[in-house]
């Protein structure tokens, strides 16, 4: 076998080339995604949700309120009203596709406030070092201890204050908004953590110091560098801390944060508590908005692990 | 075991037990949601009134550091306030109250949850792939994304509502009156049973994934293969090598979710009506009783940072290499 | 046979069965192989390979990482991983095949007959038990001892390594890394075993501390009268301590034979580069050669020799017709330059001198592969 002269390779454009690779990981990506099961349950799951989060007013006509409720109070599921009735009469088909828009889009704020700022400390922590460091830490560990849950109980209604009782944001009201702004302020700590360790591997690989050497200032190696490799971490927290914001809000909503306006599927059960449902036996009135919850954390969950598997080989191989 | 690490550990803990005062202090006391606003509130009180109530609170001194002493050692000192809503009973009397019905909820659902989700977790991660695996973790998956009273509600509708098994609601039948100790905690138990499975159920869904998690990478780690290599037993080589070693991350984990566990135990609390410091967290926000969510909240921060500095000690026991 | 006058600390705590024939080798693998499973296709780890083990005797298994050695030694004990299984070939140990046995049955062979010193005894032993502890474990499982002699006899084998039974009350964490490979050492011993299999015993170890353990080996070896077979790339290693050593290729024997034989006159190509590639104080030579190339994949080797691509006197037999074991000697090598009906000589010399250029002459006038 003769040793052929290697022959320098010729790339005119790096871009495409770029783009080239990019698309064959994305198909690779969807290939190993669609050998996952659980992981395709749950995306499926996730999309009917979304499509009834988006437009619930295609599916049951516009929300029913006291004074256009259909039925009457607390019936049983029937052919006129699937799910039953609360005790105000109003139809819960309609409450719990109503239901979706709102804690979908509740959960949907409060992780992008979490992410943004968990991957921010996280990046600057982690790449800074040093004091920075510490100081961030500290800080985060110290969000980590406290019971966030209860912090947020006494934060809401602080807040309420604060934004006043009438604002509204993209159609959200205040106290939703609020709730948000809670779970934003209270979650981010884990995700800053994770992020900030993922960093500090990362900067430790040569590529980051060669980068140094060429020149690079840290918010450009930060950039070019160490976020591409964070993102995928940061994409497989996202949909876990989204289920994660999806299931805070529901406690919140259900202890009485909720907004009986815009019922998410909390507050339903919220009222479904407080009107006496579990001890007359009215399981419609619970079962569907429970259902409901389950179904999404359930499905978001799945999605995120798989996710995981798949972006952050770090787990041991089969064994 | 060092004591250094001791104290160093209980260092920690008090410092971070001091800053949970100071953001106390700040929430209330700085923030819009303040006494004073609560006082404006009152709309029978005349200005010369509220000056009078303002001096007497010491709302007139400045903030820093005049109130924040004040705060700080009367905190300290034991003294919490007054309750807005139980008109002038001190806050520590009434936290005293309920304090111990949600210890005993808590205390009696981590240990159960201890043991059923570490050795199904264990199980199923060392089996994984088994038939049993998949079913204990899809269980514990589902169990894991329903907020604790998700759980709780339907507990109530079919063992309380439609079999009777178990009362709806309450630490203790309204009005009864008991021949004796053992009747009292007979009924006792038949209160605790349905709020106990709720949150029993909801921590051994998160405990039996994750210890299943640690198990499998014990696994693979290199003094399993050596313990096979020595021919023992499946089962010895789970009990004494594989089990400890997966053990330690879990702790960590089970002092880092108490935080979480509070959550759970409070609307466990309002789906079943336990007399404990959850539905007193809820009643006194509906009620903007601020002094009492002071105080809860102070309370079971220091609370979770004990129980972290505990589960550190604990750490600290079980893996030799902590303690040097 | 040495192994029935051992010395009395460690004797054999019962007599080795007898075999039929008396001078038959403690150990003979026949056509082992050993295959794994992966998503991409099936990885063919070790593909046909066959040796012996005398008592008392200490054998090398080389080569480069992947080439299959350690999977070789691990099938004998079956420590594979879950996707890897034994489809071929059979394990006879004292006359007895391992391969049909069962898991359990094949679990009472592990360290009583069998044991494994693994690399890097860091990870290899259990953090949070003490070292004295785990080296009595098998002792007490698995001969049926009580704790308290379990524990005697664990701190006996302590002293035999040369850890005063002090020190072995600690935990692996706090013992250097030279020790703990003793503590090892002592732990393969628990159960008398015929066999020690070392997995690189000395890789993680610096060259003062791994002088050490080979002569701990080496000397315990001669005390007890233990089979030995030593699993490393380091030649240097097997040059001092064993007796044979046995080259690997791509799951494949290349050559094998006694230790002064094969590395004084090595007759496999990839042998004579792997001899090249060690530096050497006495010869002049000034530049390590280095193979071109790289390790065959084993999903799809290539047919024939699967060194033909990388070796520098290939022919074209090379690339079809697997090379059949010859032995001259008592080296046994396949490498079809070697004619059954030769007299040990290569057909062709293979150049070394020059780094990355193989000539691929053509046999004269001959058209057949070698004869078997």
């Amino acid at each position: 076998m003769s040793a052929a002269t290697p022959a320098v390779p010729t790339v005119p454009n790096l871009r495409a080339e770029r783009w080239r690779l990019r698309i064959r990981s994305a198909r690779d990506f969807g290939r190993r995604f669609s050998r996952r099961a659980d992981g395709v349950v749950g995306l499926v799951i996730l999309l009917v949700f979304a499509v009834l989060a988006i437009a619930p007013q295609l599916f049951v006509g516009p929300l029913e309120t006291v004074t256009r409720a259909s039925g009457a109070p607390l019936q049983a599921p029937s052919s006129a009203h699937l799910f039953g009735t609360d005790e105000l009469g109003r139809d819960l088909l309609n409450l719990t596709i109503h239901g979706a828009r709102i804690s979908m889009a509740i959960g949907f704020l409060a992780t992008i406030i979490t992410i943004v700022v968990g991957a921010i400390i996280g990046i600057v922590a982690g790449f800074l070092g040093g004091q920075i460091d510490n100081v961030l830490m500290r800080f985060t560990d110290f969000f980590l201890v406290l019971p966030t849950f209860v912090l947020a109980i006494i934060l809401a209604p602080v807040i309420l204050d604060v934004i006043g009782a009438d604002a509204e944001l993209l159609g959200i009201r205040a106290t939703l908004l609020v709730i948000v702004t809670v779970i934003g302020v209270t979650s981010w700590a884990a995700t800053a953590r994770i992020i900030r360790s993922q960093v500090l591997s990362i900067r430790e690989r040569m590529f980051v110091d060669r980068a140094r050497v060429i020149g690079g200032g840290p918010g450009h190696i930060m950039r070019r560098h160490i976020l591409p490799n964070v993102v995928n971490l940061i994409v497989a927290n996202t949909v876990l801390t989204f289920a994660g914001a999806v299931f805070t809000e529901t406690t919140l909503s259900f202890i009485g944060l909720g907004d009986p306006f815009q019922p998410s599927w909390g507050q339903i059960l919220n009222a479904a508590q407080g009107s006496g449902a579990p001890g007359l036996g009215a399981w419609w009135y619970i079962a569907p908005p429970a259902a409901c919850v389950v179904l999404v954390i359930l499905a978001f969950t799945l999605v995120g692990n798989a996710l995981d598997d798949i972006l952050n080989p770090k787990s041991a191989p089969r064994r | 075991m060092g004591g250094r690490y001791l104290a160093r550990r209980g260092a920690q803990a008090l410092l971070t037990i001091f800053a949970i005062v100071v953001l106390n202090f700040v929430l209330f006391r700085m923030m819009p949601g303040s006494p004073e606003r609560v006082l404006l509130r009152n709309p029978y009180l005349t200005q010369a009134k509220i000056e009078q109530v303002r001096k007497q609170w010491g709302l007139d001194k400045p903030l820093i550091p005049d109130q924040l002493v004040a705060y700080t050692t009367s905190t300290l000192s034991g003294d919490l306030g007054y309750s807005l809503k139980f008109r002038g009973t001190p806050v520590t009397d009434v936290i005293g109250q309920r304090f111990w019905p949600t210890i005993l909820l808590i205390g009696f659902a981590e240990a159960i949850a201890i043991v059923v989700g570490l050795a199904v977790g264990a199980y199923a991660g060392w089996h994984r792939g088994g038939v049993g695996d998949r079913i204990g973790s899809g269980i514990s998956l589902v169990l894991y994304s329903m907020p604790y009273f998700v759980i709780g509600m339907p507990l109530i509708i079919i063992f309380a509502s439609s079999f009777g098994w178990f009362p709806t609601s309450g630490m203790l039948t309204v009005g009864a009156t008991y021949p004796g100790l053992v009747d009292r905690l007979i009924d006792f138990g038949r209160h605790l049973a349905l709020p106990l499975a709720t949150v029993s159920l909801g921590l051994i869904g998160g405990y039996s994934i994750l210890m299943r998690s640690s198990i499998i990478e014990t696994r693979s780690e290199d003094y399993v293969t050596t313990a096979r290599a020595k021919g023992l037993t499946d089962r010895r080589i789970l009990r004494s090598h594989a089990f400890p070693n997966a053990l330690l991350p879990m702790v960590t984990i089970i002092a880092i979710n108490l935080g979480y566990v509070v959550a759970g135990a409070i609307t466990a609390e309002v789906v079943f009506n336990w007399p404990g410091l959850g539905t007193l967290t809820v009643d006194a926000l509906s009620a903007r009783d601020y002094p009492i969510l002071e105080g809860v909240f102070l309370l079971l921060s220091i609370t979770v940072v004990l129980a972290n500095l505990a589960a550190d000690l604990v750490y600290g026991l079980l893996d030799p290499r902590v303690r040097a | 046979m040495t192994a029935q006058e051992s010395a009395p600390i460690g004797r054999r705590q019962w007599p080795l069965p007898r075999q039929a024939d008396p001078d038959a080798p403690l150990l003979v693998v026949d056509d082992l192989r050993t295959y794994f499973s992966l998503e991409s296709g099936t990885v063919k780890a070790v593909d046909g390979v066959s040796f012996t083990l005398q008592y008392g005797e200490a054998l090398g298994i080389a080569g480069e990482s992947g080439c299959g050695k350690t999977t070789t030694a691990l099938s004998l004990v079956r420590l594979l991983p879950g996707n890897a299984t034994i489809v071929g070939g059979s394990i006879r140990l004292m006359g007895i095949d391992l391969v049909p046995k069962s898991e359990n049955a094949l679990r009472r062979y592990r360290w009583r007959e069998i044991s494994v010193v693994f690399q890097g005894a860091m990870n290899a032993l259990n953090p949070v038990r003490r070292v004295r502890d785990q080296i009595a474990e098998p002792i007490e499982q698995r001969l049926g001892q009580s704790p308290e002699a379990a524990r005697k006899h664990a701190d006996e084998l302590l002293e035999l390594v040369g850890i005063p039974t002090k020190r072995g009350r600690a935990y692996p964490h706090e013992l250097s890394g030279g020790m703990r490979q003793r503590a090892m050492i002592a732990m393969a011993l628990a159960c008398d075993p015929a066999i020690i299999i070392g997995d690189e015993p000395t890789t993680a170890l610096d060259v003062m501390v791994q002088a050490q353990i080979l002569e701990l080996l080496e000397d315990l070896r001669h005390k007890l009268g233990l089979s030995l077979i030593l699993i490393t790339h380091d030649l240097s290693v097997i040059a001092e301590t064993c007796d044979r050593v046995l080259i690997m290729y791509a799951g494949r024997v290349a050559e094998e034979g006694p230790v002064n034989e094969v590395f004084r006159r090595p007759r496999h190509p990839y042998t004579q580069k792997l001899l090249a590639a060690f530096p050497n104080i006495a010869t002049d030579r000034r530049a390590l050669e280095v193979i071109p190339g790289s390790p065959p994949d084993l999903r799809n080797p290539p047919p024939g020799c699967r060194f033909a691509p990388r070796c520098p006197a290939a022919m074209t037999i090379c690339t079809e017709v697997v090379p059949p074991e010859l032995t001259f000697d008592g080296v046994r090598v396949a490498c079809h330059l070697y004619r059954a009906d030769g007299d040990g000589q290569p057909v062709e010399t293979p150049t070394l001198a020059t780094v990355g250029v193989a000539a691929a002459p053509e046999p004269a006038g001959d058209a057949a592969g070698g004869a078997a």
